[in-house]
């Protein structure tokens, strides 16, 4: 790979699992997030998260300083805990790590337990998720904090906030256990609730960054933690989901675990967008609930066939590179692919065999690796791709993250058949733009 | 390897803060749990980035530089394509257990040959720092090969603030960079000076240089602005160096007038009055009747046209009320320019400014009503802004959803702000932006509707 040669990022497309696992933490209602680092690891990701959601987000940091980076930080972790307590009241604390306090090797989950062990009053759940900077992306970030939360929640071994509380065991409302990637926009998640309601099923959205970071107004004003998204008392109810759906090409290592904590029948899909796609994702909604596909859905299929045919015109000789996470690139080639669209190049920041056959060329790296691509006709890529759409005079598809120069991609959505509209034709434009 | 930060950081004899005791010189600690600023990293990375011929390496795992970077507004005329790239090394797991000094060297040598930058930064962070990495070896060995100063910035995030990243990198400049060349002659005007903490945000510095260009002053260097690396290695041939807006770079300020002999003044730019006293301040330094009249009779003449250009504005905004919240010297600088138009400061943050910023606070408060904001706690903040019936907010942009959510008018004065506010075009612009957000009428209809 190119990236050996240079021994350099440059324009990095990947970012941190610590970013990733304070994303999943943001999905949970009254959280915040506790990054136990230099100031600069909660600053920075604080930085980038509020320009890319327009929205407040509670991160804060445990301060490290020379003393604690070199002797050892358990006293600015717990002090953290605390101070965050203390001044919030939070549901959730989410605990990350960062390369500076796992390369000094702490026992940060070893702390975090005694901590716990120790507590004989009322306190928020502190959820621990271990990433160190140095070691994967934000999906595995992510992908570490959903299971350190499933296994706080399910095994109840550690976790004294579940202890006394009896899961309900009382049925109401048929419920489902949703586990999304960390590539879906808070609107993706929103659109995927609304049709798990329209088959009867109570979505427990593990986590529910739509309701936390979609960005919505009320009488609440400013909150100091996340105003809504997946609560205590969701968590219980995982208890009584009927089954689990796992979306995502990154979310694929966890099918596993997620059926072994659970006990769940569980159901995986790749992604959910494009029209074959969202077909087998409904064509399951329909089986296990017993119920017909609703008409709405019908009509946003006819609508996707034709919206389809009245694109694909402006595809046909083009070329597109993307540079993309791996769910994102997985979901978007579908509907390209469909499409029938040149797929010239693809990068990300693994590689994943799956979905080779559809491009030219797929490799990982770097936004760099876009001068690579010679004359493509659309590059889909975030914000940073901007240096070389405008050197090379491509037309940039904002997507992924981050995007920070623009506003409104809360509200757009990839998922389902109306998402894969939303795709083709905003390509569509781009490409038909001379 | 460079772990602490060097003591004479702490060391400044023009801050009131200076020789007590070490706990205390505590500019450089933060509350666990709280939200804070940025690190060095990111306090040397703002001072070095806007460069425009140099590039920027960040040594460390993903998240220093992948998380966060092409997020600076700083302008430059023809920079080059690389210079607001981020270069990082992206440390992985084998890097910190067979050490990664030999990638590092391949990624200086790949980005040497490929971009030919006339100067490489290289950032040591927290990591490489606790591992021990020689990055000062490996830039000696490398500027000797490529013959460009290839400079170790030694920015470990928990050495301290972006605040000491600041006067980390002014000593990265001091020690490799300035002084290491003599300017052409076409280069030196009669009177030749040096911008220190001028970034160039939104080409805030074109309005300056231009205010100054009129009256006959070169600024022959700005730290760092629109700058190359040549430009800066001759800076000490300046007679004054004008330190903008920045406690941070007194420190280099400082260790040049040791140096060289160059004085410094401390300055700012943001409004009418506050650019008149500078442009008056600078003549008088540099001490030539000829110059001080014609700055005399510029500065009329700018007054005069400027009020003209604010007068709508400030006949909208005259008593209206501003809680200001930023940081060290625009706790005070701002408040020159928002009185300027009439507009009355309620409060100021404070939290980051000196007793010597307080003093100046006191001194554009004729009523001495303004309350001195020590918590920056965002609860507080609109609890502050609502007693007192604040008709806008200016502040940075981590306080923006805290006062929008709250249906409270909001401009960002900080770095993300929308267009430059300094000299006195600045003013104009400032003008339009605060009148604009008051006079909306969206905040009646959301407030009528939430």
């Amino acid at each position: 790979m190119a990236n050996l040669i240079k021994n350099i990022e440059i324009n990095p497309l990947k970012t941190s699992p610590s970013l990733g696992a304070a994303v999943f933490f943001l999905g949970l209602k009254n959280a915040v997030v506790l990054m136990h680092g230099a100031v600069g690891c909660a600053s920075f990701d604080k930085v980038t998260l509020t320009k890319h959601f327009r929205e407040n987000i509670p991160i804060v940091t445990t301060a490290l300083n020379e003393s604690g980076a070199i002797l050892g930080g358990s006293n600015f972790l717990i002090s953290g805990i605390k101070n965050v307590y203390e001044k919030m009241k939070p549901d959730f604390i989410g605990v990350v790590s960062s390369g500076l306090t796992e390369t000094s090797g702490e026992d940060i989950a070893g702390f975090i337990k005694d901590f716990k062990d120790r507590l004989d009053i009322p306190f928020a759940n502190l959820i621990y998720a271990g990433t160190p900077d140095y070691k994967g992306g934000f999906e595995e970030g992510y992908i570490a904090a959903m299971l350190s939360l499933l296994t706080e929640t399910l095994k109840n071994e550690t976790g004294k906030s579940f202890k006394n509380q009896k899961p309900d065991k009382i049925k109401r409302q048929t419920s489902v256990n949703v586990f999304c990637p960390s590539s879906f926009t808070p609107q993706d998640f929103l659109e995927l609730r609304e049709a798990l309601d329209y088959f009867g099923l109570k979505p427990i959205i593990i986590p529910d960054l739509g309701l936390s970071l979609d960005g919505h107004l009320d009488k609440r004003g400013y909150l100091q933690t996340t105003p809504d998204g997946l609560g205590v008392k969701d968590l219980l109810d995982i208890y009584n989901g009927e089954f689990n759906l796992i979306i995502g090409l990154s979310l694929k290592v966890t099918v596993k675990n997620i059926e072994e904590l659970t006990g769940l029948r569980t159901y995986y899909f790749p992604n959910i967008c494009g029209l074959k796609n969202s077909d087998k994702f409904f064509n399951l909604l329909s089986k296990t609930t017993g119920k017909k596909i609703p008409e709405k859905y019908k009509r946003q299929r006819s609508q996707l066939m034709d919206a389809y045919l009245d694109a694909h015109f402006y595809f046909s000789g083009k070329e597109i590179a993307l540079a993309l996470g791996i769910d994102l690139l997985d979901s978007f080639s579908s509907v390209y692919s469909e499409i029938g669209a040149n797929l010239k190049l693809g990068i990300s920041t693994k590689i994943i065999d799956d979905i080779k056959y559809r491009f030219i060329n797929l490799c990982e790296g770097d936004l760099d690796m876009l001068n690579t691509c010679g004359n493509v006709d659309m590059i889909v890529s975030n914000s940073n791709a901007k240096f070389y759409a405008e050197s090379l005079g491509i037309p940039l598809l904002k997507a992924g993250f981050p995007i920070i120069d623009e506003v409104g991609h809360n509200f757009k959505h990839y998922i389902l058949y109306r998402g894969a509209v939303n795709l083709a034709v905003e390509s569509a434009n781009l490409l038909n733009k001379e | 390897m460079r772990l602490a930060a060097k003591e004479e950081y702490f060391d400044e004899p023009t801050c009131e803060h200076n020789g007590v005791a070490k706990e205390k010189k505590a500019c450089k600690t933060a509350t666990p749990g709280s939200s804070t600023g940025g690190c060095a990293l990111d306090g040397a990375y703002i001072v070095l980035s806007p460069i425009k011929d140099a590039l920027n390496i960040v040594h460390a795992p993903i998240n220093c530089l992948g998380n966060s970077y092409n997020q600076r507004t700083s302008k430059a005329i023809s920079g080059k394509e690389y210079y607001m790239y981020g270069f990082t090394t992206a440390m992985n797991e084998n890097d910190l257990i067979f050490g990664s000094e030999d990638k590092l060297k391949h990624g200086i040598t790949y980005v040497y040959n490929r971009f030919k930058p006339q100067g490489i930064f290289v950032y040591n962070t927290c990591v490489p720092a606790l591992t021990g990495e020689d990055i000062e070896g490996v830039s000696k060995e490398l500027t000797a090969k490529f013959k460009i100063p290839i400079v170790p910035v030694f920015s470990q995030g928990f050495s301290g603030n972006k605040n000491l990243g600041n006067k980390i990198a002014g000593d990265a400049l001091f020690t490799h960079i300035i002084g290491k060349k003599e300017p052409v002659i076409d280069l030196l005007g009669d009177f030749n000076i040096n911008l220190i903490g001028e970034y160039n945000i939104k080409g805030e510095l074109f309005l300056i240089k231009k205010a100054l260009k009129t009256i006959g002053i070169n600024v022959l260097s700005t730290i760092t602005g629109d700058s190359t690396i040549e430009e800066i290695m001759y800076s000490h041939k300046s007679e004054l160096n004008v330190v903008i807006c920045s406690k941070a770079l007194v420190y280099l300020a400082r260790k040049m007038k040791e140096k060289f002999g160059i004085p410094y003044i401390e300055e700012s730019f943001f409004g009418m009055t506050s650019t008149n006293r500078a442009v008056i301040d600078i003549v008088n330094s540099i001490g030539n009747m000829k110059l001080i009249r014609k700055a005399k009779d510029y500065i009329k003449i700018m007054t005069k046209n400027t009020e003209e250009k604010i007068y709508g504005y400030k006949k909208f905004l005259t008593g209206r009320k501003v809680l200001l919240f930023t940081g060290g010297v625009k706790s005070w600088s701002l408040i020159s320019a928002l009185n300027d138009l009439g507009l009355r400061v309620i409060a100021t943050g404070v939290k980051k400014s000196t007793d010597e910023d307080k003093l100046r606070i006191k001194e554009f408060d004729e009523n001495g009503n303004i309350i001195m904001l020590d918590n920056g706690n965002p609860v507080n903040l609109i609890k502050i802004a609502k007693e007192n019936e604040a008709d806008i907010i200016l502040a940075g942009g981590r306080n923006q959803y805290t006062a929008i959510k709250s249906l409270i008018p909001f401009l960002d004065v900080n770095q993300e702000r929308l267009e430059p506010y300094t000299a006195y075009e600045g003013i104009e612009f400032l003008a339009k932006r605060i009148y604009s957000e008051i006079k909306n009428p969206l905040f009646k209809l959301l407030k009528e509707s939430i």
